[in-house]
């Protein structure tokens, strides 16, 4: 087997490998070095679906869900189909302020005495995944087929797909070169041209895969947070090893329960039966959170974020994981980890608040009349956000495939969190109109309303595990051109978010005077409606400060209602 | 058909999404990812004790960490059946257990809601019993002090999961049944005005802080 097939990007150097860790290709999607394939190594033609038998461990480089990427990128179709304005000027996207795209360093500062071992878990994992069928598992090393998807589903949608990528990844290759941007040896660029509106739509339409870490640490700013915190990282580290007992004694439990809960279908966290050692990306990420949990004791350790930095290590090493992780929960998800979660609810408030304004349909599904009243619901929310609630905190992890999560990561670290929450719209959106569809075909409209309940959050529960094209998502929100969702900008979320959050203090405050008379189960109705009434004051007197600021960007229903009616007549 | 909403409360790790998915799929994973938040499920049960009775469950499986226990009102809001896990190899996790009752009990009201107890994990103390943390015994006399039913189950074999949902359900329909002799009992859709019979959660509770 030819050596230089892996590279380890996993550990964010881009060594060239010698032959034992060949296998690292298989590590991370991140990994292989695409490059020797781009040059005609492994030109030659594997169809991505090709089947696979049972492979041996120096088969490795023919692995489907290898063979699919180095062919991905051996694709001589050069599809056109894109209408990138390639006459764009390119001169305002060369690299102007190097300070705004640091030179990343080829080896990150990183403890050697946490080293993740990456030598190590070449073998390790050669030895141990040659006794599975990599055929069921996609670049990432996630199973391609699931209670929601069938091979076959994924198989018509990957074709598809993986030509795209190739035309994409030709389109990024071009832009980097017009930037004057030199792609390494390795094939990855050491960085990417400042923001503009053409980047945008080039991350709007998918960052390369093997790409991602590099470009999620660069859009997101993770070196300028990194280089300010120096060492910091395995300080925690070292503290962490020193007092090993005393460690956020509670944190440090869930952690540990939740390690092997997190991605237990994905082959680079999953341990052998034959094998006793623990798998090294369970290892780092067991330090990335319990360095974080003592980093910020405002949050801990949350559930969901064993996800978050379980993807991130899939493609970037610990260090940028954790500093990644640091800026996910503060920059784009403030508070939503907090050991309140009042984070989420605000952010639920405010999605409730974007449903209302652009799904009121389903809004009148999700409400009662009563409660879409005053705004009672940004403080006691509707039961959807049980549901909604985890789309935030895992940034869509586990609630949509793979692919799609990531398109929406790419999104997000460029776009921030308004991403987020124009995906859910959507999301909502379909579920509202799958049921409506099934409602229609089963021409039972007297369901009782216990019925339509089950019915929407079963959908909400299972329509978007079925998105496993991220297309769906992108052309119908993302980039409409007509799309109403556009309005809704990053600094109308912001707004929002204070808004919501003023709410919410106001209506605790009240609630709070309120006291224990209403906890007596006797008296609950009285005082349920007099803390309506109540509430309702609070409010109102409140709203108008704040409809204002929300009035000038696009909240009024009623000036859109008004002129819909107007359109229409 | 009835629809009964059930909820799932208990410490993180002790089971729940893998009992839920015992009794809906007739299925268990060793590794199961961690619930973020809350999933929802629904499974329809036919009463063993009274024919024609069939039963759907409405069934929230909540994610056990303690911070999300700032949204519990949510889920447990009008619900009619809590399911209080905890892992018979775990102490601690009883603790939690008698801790949500408690909650359960101040917030909703037992006269509402049924509660069930559940020791998870069953099959882990059938080799070895020196495995087991909690003893049945001592399990069992709290959940008759509190009133609550009381099962050990194991969702990896299956053993008593599906006893659980049967007698909930039993007692449920009971306890509707005497309540609403004389409502429309036996129309059909509507056999028991549900919406009304649900437990008045107290509201201010119900946000999260």
């Amino acid at each position: 087997m030819d050596n230089s097939v892996g590279t380890v990007r996993a550990n964010g150097k881009h060594s060239k490998t010698d032959g034992r860790m060949v296998y690292l290709s298989t590590k991370s999607p991140s990994v292989p070095n695409l490059n020797e394939a781009y040059h005609g190594r492994f030109g030659r033609r594997i169809s991505p679906e090709r089947p696979q038998s049972q492979l041996s461990p120096l088969s490795i480089a023919e692995d489907p869900t290898n063979a699919s990427l180095i062919d991905l990128y051996g694709d001589d179709d050069d599809d056109d189909d894109e209408n990138e304005n390639e006459n764009e000027s390119q001169s305002a996207e060369v690299v102007q302020n190097s300070h705004k795209s640091p030179e990343i360093e080829s080896t990150p500062a990183f403890s050697r005495s946490v080293s993740t071992g990456i030598q190590g878990s070449s073998e390790y994992l050669s030895r141990d995944h040659a006794t599975k069928d990599l055929s069921q598992y996609d670049r990432y090393g996630f199973k391609k087929q699931n209670a929601h998807i069938t091979q076959e589903q994924y198989h018509e949608w990957w074709e598809e797909y993986s030509r795209y990528c190739i035309r994409r990844k030709r389109k990024w290759q071009d832009l980097l070169a017009k930037s004057g941007l030199a792609i390494s040896n390795n094939d990855v660029p050491d960085r990417f041209p400042p923001r503009s509106e053409k980047l945008k739509r080039y991350v709007r339409k998918g960052i390369p895969a093997e790409w991602r870490g590099q470009a999620w640490w660069q859009f997101a700013r993770g070196q300028e947070k990194l280089n300010k915190n120096k060492g910091v990282y395995d300080k925690l580290l070292a503290g962490i090893n020193a007092r090993s007992d005393k460690v956020s004694g509670r944190d440090l439990e869930v952690i540990e329960r939740d390690l092997h809960r997190t991605f237990p279908e994905n082959i680079h966290f999953q341990k052998q039966p034959n094998n006793n050692e623990e798998p090294l990306m369970i290892q780092s990420l067991r330090r990335v959170l319990l360095a974080f949990s003592d980093y910020n004791p405002k949050i801990g350790y949350c559930q969901s974020m064993n996800f978050l930095a379980g993807l991130l290590l899939l493609f970037l090493d610990e260090e940028r994981t954790f500093w990644m992780l640091v800026i996910i929960t503060s920059r784009y998800l403030p508070g939503v980890h907090n050991i309140n979660l009042e984070g989420v609810n605000i952010d639920q408030g405010v999605l409730m608040l974007c449903v209302k304004e652009y799904l009121p349909d389903f809004w009148q599904r999700i409400v009662t009349k009563d409660q879409s009243r005053n705004n009672e619901f940004l403080y006691r929310l509707p039961p959807v956000t049980l549901c909604t609630a985890g789309w935030f905190m895992s940034c869509f992890v586990g609630v949509v495939p793979i692919e799609t999560t990531l398109r929406i990561w790419d999104c997000l670290f460029y776009e921030e969190s308004h991403v987020l929450f124009k995906t859910s719209l959507f999301i909502l959106k379909i579920c509202d109109q799958e049921v409506t569809a099934a409602r229609r075909m089963a021409r039972n409209k007297n369901l009782s309303k216990d019925d339509s309940d089950i019915e929407m959050f079963q959908a909400i529960q299972t329509v978007p595990k079925k998105l496993v094209d991220p297309q769906i998502i992108f052309e119908r929100v993302i980039f409409k051109r007509r799309n109403s969702l556009n309005d809704l900008s990053q600094d109308e979320i912001d707004r929002c978010r204070r808004y919501v959050s003023a709410q919410r203090l106001k209506f605790k405050n009240y609630a709070d005077i309120m006291g224990d008379r209403s906890t007596a189960n006797e008296n609950t109705k009285r005082d349920i409606s007099m803390g309506s009434d109540f509430v309702e004051n609070a409010l109102s007197s409140e709203v108008y400060g704040f409809r204002r600021s929300l009035t000038a960007a696009h909240w009024n229903n009623s000036i859109k209602e008004r002129v819909r009616q107007i359109r229409r007549k | 058909m009835l629809q009964f909403k059930l909820v799932l409360l208990g410490d993180s790790s002790v089971g729940k999404s893998s009992i839920v998915h015992r009794f809906v799929k007739d299925s268990f994973d060793e590794f199961r990812e961690s619930t973020i938040g809350a999933a929802f499920l629904s499974q329809t049960l036919k009463l063993e004790k009274h024919e024609d009775v069939t039963i759907k469950f409405e069934i929230w499986d909540t994610a056990g960490q303690e911070r999300y226990k700032s949204l519990a009102p949510m889920y447990y809001r009008n619900a009619n059946a809590a399911l209080v896990v905890y892992d018979v190899t775990q102490p601690g996790s009883l603790v939690k257990a008698q801790s949500w009752v408690d909650e359960l009990k101040h917030k909703v009201g037992d006269q509402d809601l049924v509660i069930c107890l559940v020791g998870n994990k069953l099959d882990l103390c059938e080799d070895n019993d020196t495995v087991r943390q909690v003893d049945m015994g001592d399990a069992q006399i709290y959940a008759q002090e509190q009133k609550l039913l009381f099962h050990e189950v194991s969702a990896k074999t299956g053993a008593g999961v599906a006893q659980i949902f049967q007698e909930i359900g039993e007692k449920v329909y009971e306890r509707k049944a005497t309540e609403s002799a004389a409502s429309t009992a036996h129309q059909s859709r509507k056999p028991l005005n549900v919406e009304l019979q649900r437990p008045s959660t107290n509201d201010s509770t119900s946000c999260c802080v």
